[in-house]
């Protein structure tokens, strides 16, 4: 292990707000690792597909206070989830990402790490953020499977 | 290549560099199986579980457990000494009765502390109180060592693994970290190689007093991380640090830790 700190001196505190979505896969590649070697084809609604050795995948979208999360769930088909995967994931970072004038006052804070917009942060660590939305979704996706899966 | 998925109750985020897309797909979903192992034999709400039958019957009869169970309960045990027991992995009575947990089937258990806990050589859990055990404080963290693990065994040298801000980072490669402050944004706060680091917040604590912050709460909104070697380490770690509030704190040195609070100027520099 080696770890370099960066908070050593106050001046070095930077705050950042990352913004645009991380991308995963497409709708595509998730409908290949849910239901693999599968062909599809449109379902009872915009965002779904049915696949070609039974069952359907939901393309489906959560919003929450901070986070907007696009994920697809493949349903069996005896109505129960195979498989999630996420494919978009965008989370703010509380109002200083909404707010551009509270922002501003931190621009020429440290003039050796300016701040920083606009790029990918990966390697966040943080108090866990909750998966509470997906489940809540994918919980309405199971209860419509009849009506979702059509004909 | 980077994949996504919700799983012990977070989103766990796995990338991978260096391998070829067919082999790093497929290291990926091994990675996510480890980490699904793990909350199937760790759940608390699964009255199925290791830890749903030891919390059902464990005061009992013994209660025999998966070799990864039994592993983290071995560390839960030695951060629960070494801390003198601010790290207790014995507060299913409090996280309950804050209705954070499910009481379902188990309105025998009592307040109580880990010391309860015994763990013979071939397994075998006993609880000697009729307390629950919740590792919500250390399973994520060995989650993340255990999909480390199963990347590695699958050949690839560049990865890392994040289990809602619990991430491990492998490869000998400098990754620039950053750290989520509660209501305040992300700090840059440094650069690791093969190392774990987590971050947790007062309010999402609970301490051995059953003392828990609201979220709103404007009191605290440090951020409080944990360097070390493995995930579990700093994951569990981290509970020992907002309890203290004390990076020197003997416990960090003595499991190759380093700790940091950051964030706790920011609301006056806002202002």
């Amino acid at each position: 292990m080696k770890w370099t700190p960066l908070l050593a001196a106050p001046a070095a505190i930077v705050l950042i707000a990352p913004a645009g979505a991380t991308v995963y896969m497409s709708e595509q590649q998730a409908m290949q690792a849910i239901f693999p070697g599968a062909s599809f084809s449109p379902g009872g609604r915009a965002g779904v597909f049915r696949a070609s050795s039974g069952g359907i995948v939901v393309i489906d979208r959560v919003l929450g206070k901070h986070e907007y999360i696009k994920y697809a769930v493949g349903i069996t088909a005896g109505g129960t989830v195979k498989h999630i995967e996420i494919l978009e994931y965008n989370e703010s970072y509380g109002y200083e990402v909404r707010e551009a004038s509270w922002r501003s006052q931190f621009i020429g804070k440290s003039a050796s790490s300016p701040l920083q917009l606009n790029i990918d942060i990966k390697n966040i660590s943080g108090a866990t953020l909750s998966c509470k939305h997906i489940t809540d979704g994918v919980r309405r996706v199971v209860g419509q499977y009849q009506s979702l899966r059509g004909q | 290549m980077r994949r996504a998925r919700p799983l012990l109750g977070t989103i766990v985020e796995i990338e991978v560099d260096g391998v070829a897309q067919a082999d790093a797909e497929r290291a990926i979903a091994r990675a996510f199986e480890a980490v699904l192992l793990v909350q199937r034999l760790m759940s608390f709400h699964d009255a199925g579980s290791d830890i749903g039958r030891i919390n059902r019957a464990a005061f009992r009869k013994p209660v025999t457990v998966h070799p990864w169970t039994a592993r983290v309960l071995r560390h839960a045990a030695a951060f629960h000494a070494a801390s003198n027991g601010l790290f207790d992995c014995a507060v299913g009575f409090e996280l309950m009765r804050r209705e954070l947990l499910p009481s379902n089937d188990l309105d025998h258990v009592c307040k109580g502390d880990f010391s309860a806990v015994r763990l013979s050589e071939d397994r075998a859990v006993r609880l000697m109180a009729p307390v629950a055990i919740d590792l919500g404080g250390i399973a994520k963290g060995y989650a993340v060592d255990r999909a480390i693990a199963s990347l590695r065994a699958a050949g690839v040298r560049c990865a890392t693994v994040n289990a809602g801000g619990d991430l491990r980072v492998m490869g000998e490669i400098d990754q620039p970290i950053h750290v989520h402050v509660p209501g305040g944004g992300l700090l840059q706060a440094g650069l690791l190689r093969n190392g774990a680091i987590a971050t947790s917040s007062s309010f999402a604590t609970v301490g051995r007093n059953g003392a828990l912050e609201s979220p709103d709460s404007t009191t605290d909104r440090r951020a409080y991380s944990v360097v070390a070697p493995s995930c579990i380490v700093a994951d569990a770690l981290t509970k020992i640090l907002v309890q203290s509030a004390e990076p020197q704190h003997p416990c960090f040195g003595r499991f190759g830790a380093t700790a940091f609070i950051s964030g706790g100027d920011l609301q006056s520099m806002a202002a």
